[in-house]
C-alpha cells in the first residue's frame, strides 16, 4: 500500500506551468494530459504551485481531486491568462489565520499600519504617517504612473498609458498587452500562495471587494520590481506572441529571484504589522470531528 | 535525485510521477529538499512489492553524491575502503 499523499512545501515547486487543448485526467495515479491524437504528458502536479488551464483543455473529477491532495491550484484562464475561475486547496484555509486576517482588516488603526508596511515594500522608503487610505492610494497612484514612465523610457517602448479592455482582449497596444499577461502570471502565484498560508484570497487592505483582493495587494508588493520590467523588456523586442514570451520571461524571473520562498513571508510580513496576535481559540470550543492529516507549512 | 526503478507496480509508478518526469522508462528525475526526497523513497519503499528501486541524490561526500536501494537486484552497493560502490552478482539461473 502506498502512503498517503502529502502537499509538499510551496517554495520547492516550479511556479507555473500553461496547458492548452488537451484532457486532463488520471492514469495510474499519476497527473496527465491527453492531446487529441492520444500523446500522453505527465504533469507533476505535486510540484507545481499552480496550473494555467487554457482554452481547449478539459478536467476530469478524479484529476480536480487530485490536484486538490497534492496541493496545486488549477486557474481557469481565457485568451492569454485573463483569469476566469480558479479552484484548489493549496494548504487550505486555517480557521485561526482567517480570523486574525479578518481581525485586522476590521480594526482601524490595525489595518492602516498594515496598509502602511504594504506601501514601505512597495516603495521602499518610510511611508509619511497621518494620510489616511485614500490619500495613500492617490500619492502611490501618481508613483506607479511615473513608474510605468520610466520603465517605458528605460527599454524604448512607446507609452501612452496603462489601458485594456478585460472584454476585448487583444484591443490593447502591445506593452499593455504584456502587462496583463505578466500580472496574470504574478496573480496565480500569489493566490497559491495566500492559500497555502492558510489566509483568504478576498479580505483585502488596499484592495478590497472583490473576490482576489489581498491576491491583488500581495502581488502590488512584487510587480514592479520583477514582473512589469519583464513585461516592457519583451515589448521592446517586437514580439510576435507577446503573452508566450512574457510568460516565459516571468517564470524566469519568479526562479531567478525565488520568488515562491519570498511570497508567504512577505504575507506574515505585513500582517504582523498590524501589531495584533492571533486569536487564540474561544473558551471551551471543541477540536475537529475528523483530526486534519498532517499538512506540511508552507 | 534520481530513482531508477525495475518492475515496480503501476499505481507507483503513476505516484512518483506526481513529483518526478518520467525521461526513460522507470526513470525519474527531479529537484527537492532533503523532507520531499525521504517523502518520496517512503513511497517507493511502501509500494515497491516485487520490484527493485534505487535512488540517487547530489550530497556533500567525497564522491559527490550518494544512493540507496530497495528490492533484489543483480547490482548490489558494495563499500570498499570507505566508497561506495556496486557488485554485480553471477547469474545463477
Amino acid at each position: 500500500m502506498l502512503p498517503h499523499l502529502k502537499s509538499i512545501p510551496l517554495k520547492e515547486r516550479i511556479s507555473l506551468i500553461f496547458l492548452e487543448r488537451g484532457e486532463l485526467d488520471v492514469i495510474d495515479g499519476a497527473f496527465v494530459l491527453v492531446d487529441v491524437n492520444g500523446v500522453r504528458t505527465q504533469i507533476p502536479v505535486g510540484g507545481v504551485a499552480c496550473l494555467m488551464l487554457e482554452p481547449g483543455t478539459r478536467v476530469s473529477h478524479a484529476a480536480v481531486t487530485l490536484a486538490a491532495r497534492v496541493g496545486c491550484l488549477l486557474v481557469w484562464v481565457g485568451e492569454a491568462g485573463v483569469r476566469l475561475y480558479s479552484s484548489g486547496r493549496p494548504g487550505g484555509a486555517r480557521s485561526d489565520r482567517l480570523l486574525y486576517q479578518a481581525r485586522l482588516a476590521l480594526d482601524g488603526p490595525a489595518r492602516q499600519r498594515v496598509v502602511e508596511r504594504m506601501y514601505e515594500i512597495r516603495f521602499g522608503d518610510d511611508v509619511p504617517t497621518g494620510y489616511t487610505v485614500n490619500q495613500l492610494r492617490g500619492m502611490e497612484g501618481a508613483r506607479v504612473k511615473r513608474q510605468y514612465e520610466n520603465l517605458a523610457k528605460k527599454y524604448g517602448v512607446r507609452w501612452t498609458g496603462r489601458r485594456y479592455d478585460a472584454s476585448s482582449w487583444g484591443s490593447g497596444d502591445v506593452p499593455n498587452r504584456c502587462l496583463s499577461s505578466a500580472t496574470a502570471c504574478l496573480y496565480g502565484i500569489c493566490e497559491a500562495a495566500v492559500l497555502a498560508a492558510g489566509y483568504s484570497p478576498a479580505i483585502g487592505f488596499i484592495h478590497t471587494g472583490k473576490p482576489l483582493s489581498f491576491v491583488y495587494d500581495i502581488a502590488d508588493l512584487f510587480k514592479f520590481d520583477l514582473v512589469a520590467p519583464e513585461a516592457f523588456r519583451v515589448a521592446a523586442r517586437r514580439p510576435t506572441d507577446p503573452e508566450q514570451e512574457v510568460r516565459l520571461a516571468c517564470r524566469d524571473a519568479f526562479r531567478k529571484n525565488r520568488i515562491l520562498n519570498r511570497i508567504i513571508p512577505v504575507i506574515e510580513d505585513v500582517l504582523d504589522a498590524g501589531g495584533l496576535d492571533v486569536p487564540e481559540p474561544p473558551e471551551g470550543s471543541l477540536p475537529p470531528a475528523i483530526p486534519e492529516e498532517d499538512i506540511w507549512g508552507p | 535525485m534520481v530513482v531508477a526503478t525495475e518492475n515496480i507496480p503501476h499505481r507507483l509508478r503513476g505516484r512518483l510521477a506526481l513529483w518526478l518526469i518520467e525521461v526513460r522508462s522507470g526513470v525519474y528525475v527531479g529537484n527537492y529538499s532533503v523532507k520531499v526526497r525521504e517523502m518520496i523513497w517512503d513511497q517507493v519503499a511502501m509500494g515497491v512489492e516485487e520490484g527493485n528501486a534505487v535512488m540517487v541524490w547530489a550530497d556533500q561526500g567525497d564522491a559527490g553524491y550518494n544512493f540507496r536501494t530497495i528490492g533484489q537486484n543483480r547490482r548490489i552497493p558494495k563499500e570498499m575502503d570507505g566508497v561506495k560502490l556496486i557488485s554485480f552478482l553471477p547469474d545463477i539461473s
